[in-house]
């Protein structure tokens, strides 16, 4: 049952990270467009879908709460940097788009653009620093508590984010090749296509960081996985490329997807049987059994939640359905 | 600075920030699904102007309000780290709950409902702001179940110092939740309802095209604000008693206190068991407002021939009385928060058990940060809400036609 829950989680948060991972991603690009219309054109493609992201991300720290308690509370204060500095990021993303459009005035809205581009770096390379700091252990003892946070800052952990946001900057303008109208997808495909080597080489250094560090050759419990995984990434930026040279942005889509998917499965796979790694006291570590609440917290969650999963499956569904297809002025703008 | 103190500083700010949304919130969405219900029915353009001009207001508000939400949540786990280990089974529970049957829906809807003006049948977009209305309701349920738990532990078992959960029921069934909850929605909709009443007031003042228009949500605003008052009075004046009987504490001294105060100093040691007097004084003042607010009926008798209009000065006194309920809302959380102290959940696990073992640089860093950031957000979400209630339902973003350019750049919103 803890698997069930471990993987429920893994579901929720790599969601988060694919889908929000594409509002980031047009997030950085605002940085790009210096006409106001293209910003907005920006915004429009990414606009119905924005709100229905980023519950992901809320849900996935429910279930972190609820069914692993005691990893919740050691894996967000043990992480205090790079939660906060995503917390931030989100935030500032979550109000900034929404701002935006409700100044009339062209400076006020370049101004907030700014807030949307610096909000999304800084969610991308919080989670991905997150991601990492798991990779390579944190100081837990017997005591059970994480101490301190200095432990996050390394090479490793930097690279980690800048892969993440690396990642979504591609996965960002490959969603705008599947969603911005015909004449102007052509433009932003050449991007996605010239930006699929930086995420490579991105990924390529987060990985030779990593198999150089002790900490996390010492911390990974499943070095196959810790191995492979990180190759079917770089397959999957592969076939992205591939795909945009092809013209088949949603084929492309999908690998982005998969691309910002597999860090949260790398970690959850490399670790297992832990949720948390200690570099201090191998008896300390955290296994997903113990992080996970007693039974029949996990069984009510159980037949509370899991009847509804195929109806919120199904609402988000229908949000991508209604608005299915390339910008076509049909919807409203709001943002 | 300790990091306990500063914890409970960041808890305090992140919440009362957090509820002011919430209350407008959870308010204004019951008035828009009566408008819109009635402009369905009706298919009045007055219903569907109404809808627009609220709906913008409320959005505004709605997606401002996750931000805060998102550092509510995600509080538990960077500051209380020992709620989540000691007592994370019980409270995690519904709080996860809350997460994924009613947040998570609940934004879906209205990010289908923002967009979907004039692209989905009218039928399906008015069932979505039925599905917000009913998810931000269970939200709320979500929620208090939850703080209710910490208020009155029920339905546990303490094996090595843990809490395992025994009985859910018994958290539904909380002594501490039912009227605390009516208490909180009627709170919301004496919110919503003041808020409608106080800004067509500003209309109506100034005189501003639309008379008619905001005559009728003057009206709405007005009903559902006196209604909504005598409610939160009940609900209030109805938690005493069940309250008082798990919270001995809670409302001062009592022998039931004192008797209390033995059993912990025997099972946790000497020390202060009373809360702090600010719960009091909270809640002696949330009560005088409260009582002020039920003159709200004096005015209804206006609505008569309009005179409430004619008058006029009964519209300012609307105007200049929107700042009291939300005042009341924070206070009346001070008085049920502070009022729980020293404990995180009530005689069983203490406040200071419960913070995070960060050092006091970093929860002081994470304070700053945090207060800045969201009072900005609540300072930028007043502005924003005044500016497009002065600017008038003419053309609110908010269901506009695609196909009509955007009144871009538009006219600057009289506000005085």
């Amino acid at each position: 049952m803890e698997l069930a829950w471990y993987a429920l989680l893994g579901l929720f948060f790599a969601s988060y990270l694919v889908l929000g991972g594409y509002d980031y991603g047009v997030g950085l690009l605002l940085a790009r467009g210096a006409d106001p219309t293209r910003r907005r054109a920006l915004l429009n493609a990414v606009g119905p879908f924005f709100l229905g992201n980023e519950v992901w991300l809320v849900a996935a720290v429910g279930i972190l709460f609820g069914a692993f308690p005691v990893l919740e509370g050691e894996l967000l204060s043990g992480f205090y940097p790079a939660v906060v500095g995503a917390l931030f990021g989100v935030i500032t993303v979550t109000a900034g788009v929404q701002l935006r459009s409700r100044p009339a005035g062209p400076r006020a809205r370049t101004g907030w653009d700014r807030v949307v581009v610096a909000g999304s770096v800084l969610a991308a390379l919080g989670w991905g620093a997150l991601l990492g700091g798991l990779l390579q252990g944190v100081p837990l003892h017997a005591d059970g508590h994480v101490a301190g946070v200095t432990h996050l800052l390394t090479p490793f952990a930097a690279a980690a984010g800048l892969a993440v946001v690396a990642l979504v900057a591609v996965h960002g303008a490959t969603f705008l090749t599947l969603r911005l109208p015909a004449t102007e997808a052509e433009g932003v495909g050449r991007l996605a296509r010239r930006l699929v080597p930086v995420a490579l080489a991105a990924v390529g250094a987060a990985t030779a960081l990593g198999l150089l560090s002790d900490r996390v050759r010492a911390t990974a419990q499943q070095p196959v996985a810790a191995v492979l995984l990180p190759v079917v990434l770089v397959a999957a930026l592969l076939v992205a490329r591939a795909a945009l040279i092809r013209r088949r942005p949603g084929l492309a889509f999908a690998a982005t997807g998969a691309a910002l998917a597999l860090p949260v499965a790398l970690v959850g796979a490399a670790l297992w049987p832990y949720a948390l790694v200690s570099t201090v006291d191998a008896g300390s570590s955290l296994t997903v059994a113990d992080a996970a609440a007693s039974g029949p917290t996990l069984r009510l969650l159980g037949w509370l939640t899991v009847p509804l999963l195929p109806a919120l499956l199904g609402f988000q569904a229908m949000c991508w359905w209604v608005f299915r297809g390339r910008t076509d002025g049909r919807a409203p703008v709001y943002w | 600075m300790d990091t306990l103190l500063l914890a409970r500083l960041q808890f305090a700010t992140t919440t009362s920030i957090h509820f002011l949304f919430v209350v407008v919130t959870l308010g204004l969405v019951t008035l828009l699904v009566g408008l819109q219900t009635t402009w369905v029915l009706t298919d009045k353009p007055v219903y569907e102007r109404l809808t627009r001009f609220w709906g913008q207001l409320y959005v505004i508000n709605y997606v401002l309000g996750i931000a805060t939400g998102v550092v509510m949540e995600f509080q538990f786990g960077l500051n209380w780290s020992g709620l989540s280990r000691y007592v994370g089974n019980v409270f995690g529970a519904p709080l996860a709950i809350e997460t994924l049957v009613a947040f998570f829906l609940e934004s879906t809807f209205l990010g289908m409902w923002i967009f979907g003006w004039h692209r989905l049948r009218r039928g399906v977009h008015l069932a979505l702001l039925w599905g917000v209305a009913l998810t931000a309701y269970a939200s709320a349920f979500w929620i208090m179940v939850a703080n209710s738990w910490l208020q009155n532990p029920v339905g546990h078992e303490v094996h090595d110092g843990v809490a395992h959960l025994t009985d859910f029921t018994a958290l539904l069934t909380n002594p501490s939740l039912g009227m605390a909850l009516g208490h909180v929605a009627s709170a919301a909709l004496l919110v919503g309802g003041m808020l409608m009443a106080a800004v067509s007031a500003w209309h109506l003042i100034r005189r501003t095209p639309d008379l008619a228009l905001f005559r009728t949500s003057l009206r709405i605003g007005l009903i559902t604000a006196a209604l909504s008052i005598t409610l939160v009075q009940g609900f209030g004046f109805a938690q005493f008693g069940p309250v008082g009987a798990v919270q001995p504490t809670k409302f001062g001294g009592g022998p039931a206190a004192e008797e209390l105060i033995a059993d912990w100093t025997a099972r946790f040691g000497p020390g202060d068991y009373t809360p702090p007097v600010l719960a009091s004084v909270g809640l002696g003042f949330m009560i005088l407002i409260g009582l002020g607010l039920g003159l709200l009926w004096l005015l209804l008798p206006l609505l008569w021939r309009d005179w409430i209009i004619r008058l006029r000065f009964p519209l300012w006194l609307l105007l200049l009385a929107l700042p009291l309920p939300f005042v009341a809302v924070i206070l009346g959380w001070i008085a049920r928060e502070v009022g729980r102290q020293p404990w995180v959940a009530y005689g069983l696990l203490p406040t200071e058990q419960a913070v995070s073992g960060v050092g006091p640089g970093v929860m002081l860093a994470s304070l700053i940060g945090f207060s800045l950031l969201l009072g900005t957000l609540a300072v930028t979400n007043w502005v924003l809400l005044a500016k497009h209630a002065a600017r008038g339902a003419y053309d609110p973003a908010l269901g506009r036609r695609p196909t009509q350019p955007p009144a871009d750049p538009r006219p600057e919103p009289a506000f005085a």
